[in-house]
């Protein structure tokens, strides 16, 4: 594997600073499915998925974040989230929501991260 | 020759590897929160077709160190020469200590049987009274313990 090292990447026209690309790209993600036996569709960064419970999860990373000061999106189907349960450099705790309130089980959860890397 | 960072290898690794789903599961109950329902770790895929492959996961016991680390400090994984491929078998017990408590894997001395690595076909698929999952307690362990 060889390294680009460049402070700056352009087009001819635009010019953008390669700290604002790499700090600006998602440093972890999964498209998984909450429904049965639960299974990552796909991923990036990530060691394994925990299965705490009805509309419960735990996202666990391979590559750790420097602190807790991440950012996480998260969206799923037919259904509304947040973050719950334990949170570290290390692993995320979603829950997912009907429209009641209830915990439920969606058969797609979307779950990003961008942050700084330990 | 440097090894560079854990997530650079991460990403290189999902540009060429294949993703493997592991016939694996890990069913296990917190000891401090013994009314709650079991819970399953599921081995993600790409970092199963990593474990498999060799040279791209740090050893464990960098992990481990770095629980003691407070954050914002240098951590040791994402830096450390990566280890050789591993089995599936000696990956889910890297998994396990990577992702499970120790207070489940290490620490617990009571009787009943709090963890078990089972083939992916006995985690139930109806999720029907998901928040009520406890492991089965054999009656032969009962009695060994």
């Amino acid at each position: 594997m060889s390294t680009l090292n460049v402070s700056n990447i352009t087009d001819g026209t635009t010019t953008v600073g390669t700290s604002y690309v790499v700090n600006g790209s998602a440093k972890a993600w999964v498209n998984f499915n909450g429904t049965g036996t639960i299974a990552a569709r796909d991923s990036l960064n990530l060691s394994s998925l925990g299965d705490n419970g009805t509309g419960q999860y735990q996202v666990n990373y391979t590559s750790s974040f420097s602190t807790v000061g991440y950012s996480v999106e998260g969206v799923a189907s037919a259904a509304l989230t947040d973050v719950g349960g334990t949170v570290s450099v290390s692993a995320t705790g979603r829950r997912s929501y009907n429209d009641a309130g209830t915990l439920t089980d969606p058969t797609y959860y979307y779950h990003t991260v961008h942050g700084d890397l330990a | 020759m440097t090894h560079g960072h854990l997530w650079d290898r991460l990403a290189e690794a999902k540009s060429r590897l294949d993703p493997v789903q592991s016939k694996y599961r890990v069913v296990f109950e917190d000891p401090a929160t013994p009314d709650e329902a079991a819970k399953v770790l599921v081995p993600d895929p790409n970092w199963m077709a990593c474990a498999l492959e060799g040279n791209i996961l740090p050893p464990i016991d960098t992990y481990q160190r770095d629980r003691d680390v407070p954050d914002g400090q240098p951590k040791e994984h994402p830096y450390a020469k990566p280890i050789g491929a591993m089995t599936e078998e000696e990956a889910i017990e890297y998994l396990i200590m990577k992702d499970i408590c120790p207070s489940v894997w290490r620490d617990y001395k009571g009787n009943r049987t709090i963890m078990k690595i089972v083939p992916v076909e006995l985690v139930p698929s109806d999720r029907s009274f998901r928040n009520a999952w406890k492991i089965k307690q054999e009656a032969d362990e009962r009695i060994a313990a």
